[in-house]
């Protein structure tokens, strides 16, 4: 325990690490690669899966094994479940909801985690503990209590309830491990800030949010697929088409007896899988990059 | 009266559950009364569970054509909601006094005394058809429907579906069977197509509501068309041997697997594909499955080779196969506080052109009179438009009179029936101490 | 010092809005519902007082009871598998294959971002059973055993929804336990090696003390999020067959949004949550602790 406080913020992780022993690896190597080759192939059999799906017909997923290739490439589906299915209305919806929310929870997240982690005041642990609490509680327990507000406050048939709802749904987990981040900071590092003269606010945004960066984009990535994929708090909050998200949307494409156009379903999910992985990927690189430079907590 | 009594009760609840939480409390005080007020709605504004497209799609186009001038007055506004989530939605809507012109409610909320109907936050449209002069457009047996199912006319029949057996009559004439007339014969028949290598009998086994179907319409034919009357008002238990004697015929047929394989968890599709397919002999299924038996790309069977029948009789039984089960969708409600003569400005219009109008543009058959000439109809259809026209008896389903959690139990439950994990005896007793419960 | 730590000021622009909005939007509501538990009814047919009856009437449910113990047994199961191989990956990934993790932690990341609806579509045929045999039970039958109809039984729903959880979240419990292991100094490693720490001894006695902290903090998130299952087991079986994998969540959302009993629904809710709090607490004050110690 003692090494991960000894050892303060590195400047930099060495450029080439110390050389390791090789000798005897490659033999050592084999089953491993085998091993991760497995995983690899377990898990992207799915995305293939569903891009599969999304290009056959209703009768082909009934009439042919699941894992049979598309009788045709046509792009029937997509057409189908962009113009019929309203995506295109669905995912503007989720963007505009998702953002908000991600930026509002990180802000006000990491502001409060450094005033209960770094600051000293009396209180400040029980406040911890109550956020988080937070995370312990269902969110359908209070949901009932929210509409309500939501309607009396005039929200409702906008995109607000939504947009408040997951910033505080989001907020525990984001105090939460932004003060387990922050702990790993010395003190001494605002503190000697701070008597330079940068007040504590100065020493906040100039020294901790910037060493923070990574477990920012860690932590916003972690809410945003919770935010994106979220389907309780969107079906309560949505009364009409316009303000469907995506996971609203989605129910769109089966009827009240059960039945499931399967193919305009794959092409949405796909779509909407896509985008993701796209962000994903990008934003993956830049936590690479972070974690490379070794900039988060030493 | 009671919106205001429900509005103070509330209060108090919230004084009490929010001590010392006074910065909402004052954010929430203005509650019980404020809301929209008694001012008419500038809209028709309709909320429709978002599965179903057919009523909005067909108000949609009656607005542009034979309802322009409705529309002019009053423009629709639809919104939706999903399946799952109508209960809530409409429970926290009418607590804020902001329900919709029409909407989609629980079947439990709109019965006189549900909460809906007991506020009278609902509209009976039997009355308001009337006065409208149109009440002659609804169908009779539509009506009887709805009134037997929610205690009185608080939907309109948007729908009108009958169900029975649909069979394969190319598989019937290969294996040398003919339709059945009595269970026994249902039975005989489907361990000979079992002994075939063909599915006998289809159903969406994970949706839970075809196999309780099949209970129901088992305690239609045996113990009358009241049966299930008599549960409701305490006159009969579900526990009593010859209801449970309906659950134990239909497990039977599970644990002699002829449903075939992997009932419990196949899907509405997965059983209707069986069916079209040609892999399934029979399916117990409701009129909405003409829209697949129309459609040629689904249908490899071909439409002509489908015939249709009753549910069997029971030996013994007191019921008959022209006591047609029937269902008039779901219940699609008026709010009493935002009728205007505007709001009966479309309800005469939809009343005297949705029910050609339905048939034409989407081929459903609804409890509204067709009024005007329509085109095209598939043979099937008549046949099935026939019935609904000339049925003089209708019962309703399994669980129509039931609460919404003996409803939900006894539909999860069903697959435990199924699979012999959950004896007749018990899923019989666990709702009826459901329905003790509600009481 | 201190009195900078401590500028009054600085804490309450930091912590003031976050504060007020989770007071409002959050703690407010869960004391609000919790006073739901002393009635019964709903906001449209009015509530009434009834006392302790909803917590005599949950010990006595039969479908509460099975509800509760279902959860426990689920997340029992499901977040020591996270944990495990969660861990294992990471250290996969550390130790293994270091510098060209970078592809294979983004694949096994990549279920995670999927809709739930989307996964147990993929479950769902993978395990079919019928006219349509999914591969799992194809291989069954090939490998000489008999098909086996996995979502009628309790059993078997809960095996398959075990595995698709694991498929779907060891990626990002890797991902999560990764940024704590990457951190560990090299220097550090290496001199216990020179000490002839190797390989699980190296794990056991160096690699495993030092990254407790995250470890701590999986633990805490993955039993919570465990404990609060929802919308899976609804999206796999229905919580089915029967209500053998209902856990207290989707029990509650039934009784509430579709039984509208609202007292009832917020006893059960506050059930779950006060066996969050117990474990979360129990796991939160251990790792304190160990900070505290260091």
């Amino acid at each position: 325990m003692a090494t991960l406080t000894e050892v303060p913020v590195r400047a930099a992780r060495a450029g080439t690490p110390p050389p390791r022993r090789r000798a005897g690896r490659t033999l050592r190597r084999l089953p491993v690669r085998i091993l991760v080759g497995l995983l690899v192939v377990a898990e992207l059999y799915p995305l293939v899966w569903l891009v599969l799906g999304s290009f056959k017909t209703q009768d082909e997923f009934f009439s042919k094994p699941t894992w049979a290739l598309p009788e045709s490439f046509n792009l029937d589906n997509y057409t189908e479940a962009w113009a019929a299915g309203g995506l295109g209305r669905n995912v503007l919806n989720s963007v505009l909801v998702t953002v908000p929310a991600l930026a509002f929870m990180i802000v006000l997240g990491v502001a409060a985690a450094f005033a209960l982690e770094v600051m000293v005041w009396k209180g400040r642990g029980t406040v911890l503990l109550t956020f988080v609490a937070g995370i312990m509680i269902p969110g359908q327990m209070i949901l009932v209590p929210l509409f309500t507000v939501y309607f009396q406050a005039g929200l409702t048939n906008t995109l607000w309830p939504l947009i408040i709802t997951y910033t505080v749904m989001g907020l525990p987990l984001t105090v939460f491990l932004m003060a387990a981040y922050l702990r790993a900071i010395p003190r001494e590092i605002f503190e000697s800030a701070a008597v330079d003269g940068a007040g504590m606010l100065r020493g906040f945004v100039s020294i901790a949010v910037p060493m923070m960066r990574n477990a920012i984009v860690t932590v916003a990535l972690v809410e945003f697929f919770s935010v994106w994929n979220d389907l309780l708090i969107a079906l309560t909050f949505t009364t009409r088409d316009e303000l469907a998200t995506v996971q609203v949307g989605l129910l769109q494409f089966s009827d009240e007896y059960g039945s499931t156009q399967y193919g305009p379903l794959f092409a949405a999910i796909s779509i909407n899988v896509l985008g993701i992985l796209v962000l994903y990927l990008f934003l993956n690189r830049q936590i690479m990059a972070g974690l490379a430079a070794g900039s988060v907590k030493g | 009266m009671s919106v205001a009594k429900t509005g103070r009760r509330g209060w108090a609840v919230r004084v009490t559950a929010a001590t010392g939480a006074a910065l909402l409390l004052a954010g929430c005080a203005s509650d019980g009364g404020s809301g929209s007020g008694g001012s008419a709605p500038d809209k028709f504004s309709l909320l429709t569970p978002a599965e179903n497209a057919i009523i909005r799609d067909e108000l949609t186009t009656l607005s542009k054509n034979q309802c322009a001038t409705a529309e002019e007055a009053l423009p629709l506004s639809s919104e939706t909601v999903a399946q799952s989530d109508v209960v809530q939605k409409i429970t926290l809507l009418a607590s804020q006094d902001a329900l919709p012109v029409m909407f989609v409610a629980g079947t439990a909320q709109v019965k006189p005394n549900g909460d809906l109907g007991k506020g009278k936050l609902i509209a009976d449209y039997e009355q308001t058809l009337k006065d409208l002069g149109v009440w002659d457009d609804i169908l009779p047996a539509a009506a009887s429907t709805v009134k037997s199912a929610y205690g009185s006319m608080a939907s309109l029949p948007f729908q009108y579906n009958i169900e029975g057996i649909f069979y394969n009559k190319k598989l019937f004439a290969d294996n040398g069977v003919q339709p059945p007339q009595t269970w026994d014969e249902l039975v005989r028949a489907a361990e000979k197509f079992k002994a075939a290598g063909v599915v006998p009998i289809t159903e969406a086994g994970s949706q839970g509501w075809p196999i309780t179907r099949l209970i129901g319409m088992y305690i239609f034919r045996s113990l009358g068309p009241d049966a299930m009357l008599a549960i409701q008002k305490g006159e009969a238990k579900l526990t009593d041997p010859r209801y449970v004697a309906a659950a134990k015929a239909v497990a039977d047929l599970g644990a002699a697997g002829l449903f075939g394989e992997g009932i419990t968890s196949r899907t509405t599709d997965a059983a209707n594909a069986q069916f079209l397919n040609g892999q399934a002999a029979m399916t117990y299924n409701g009129s909405w499955f003409l829209a697949n038996l129309n459609d040629p790309q689904q249908n490899k069977v071909g439409a002509e080779n489908v015939g249709f029948i009753p549910f069997p009789t029971v030996s013994g039984g007191q019921g008959n196969s022209g006591q047609w089960p029937a269902n008039a969708g779901a219940a699609t409600a008026l709010a009493t506080r935002s009728y205007t003569p505007k709001v009966g400005d479309w309800l005469k219009c939809v009343a005297e052109n949705y029910g050609s109008s339905v048939l034409q543009n989407q081929g459903v058959i609804s409890g509204f009179r067709t009024n005007q000439q329509v085109s095209n109809v598939p043979p099937l259809t008549s046949q099935l438009q026939e019935i609904v026209s000339k049925a003089s008896e209708t019962v309703l389903w399994f669980e129509a009179l039931m609460d919404a959690k003996t409803t939900s139990d006894a539909q999860t439950n069903a697959a435990l029936l199924l699979t012999g994990k959950m004896t007749a005896d018990k899923y019989m007793a666990t709702l009826q101490a459901d329905l003790d419960q509600a009481r | 010092m201190q009195s900078v730590l401590g500028d009054k000021k600085a804490i309450l622009i930091l912590l003031g809005p976050a504060l007020l909005v989770y007071t409002l939007v959050k703690l407010v509501p869960v004391f609000w519902s919790l006073g739901l538990t002393f009635y019964t009814g709903n906001p449209l047919s009015g509530f009434e007082f009834i006392g302790l009856d909803n917590f005599s009437r949950f010990a006595e449910d039969p479908q509460a009871r099975s509800a509760l113990w279902f959860t426990l047994k689920y997340a029992l199961v499901l977040s020591a598998g996270q944990i495990v191989l969660g861990y294992a990956l990471a250290l996969l990934y550390v130790f293994v294959l270091r510098r060209a993790s970078t592809f294979v932690r983004t694949v096994v990341f990549f279920p995670t971002v999927l809709p739930t609806v989307a996964v147990a579509l993929l479950f769902n045929s993978l395990f079919a059973t019928g006219q349509q045999d999914g591969p799992v039970n194809s291989g069954l039958e090939a490998a000489g055993l008999s098909a086996v109809d996995w979502f009628s039984t309790g059993t078997g729903t809960f095996v398959v929804a075990i595995l698709m959880e694991l498929w779907r979240s060891m990626g990002f419990y890797a991902v999560l336990l990764y940024a704590g292991l990457v951190d560990i100094p090299e220097e550090t490693l290496e001199s216990a090696r020179l000490e002839g720490a190797t390989g699980w001894r190296l794990v056991r006695h160096v690699v495993l003390p030092l990254s407790l902290p995250v470890l701590l903090s999986s633990v805490i998130f993955s039993v919570n999020n465990t404990l609060k299952v929802f919308d899976t087991l609804l999206a796999l079986n229905n919580g089915g067959p029967g209500g053998e994998t209902t856990p207290l969540t989707l029990y509650m959302y039934r009784t509430v949004f579709n039984y509208a009993d609202y007292g009832y629904g917020s006893t059960i809710a506050f059930v779950l949550t006060v066996m969050c709090l117990l474990v979360t607490l129990a796991v939160f004050r251990s790792a304190r602790r160990d900070i505290t110690r260091a």
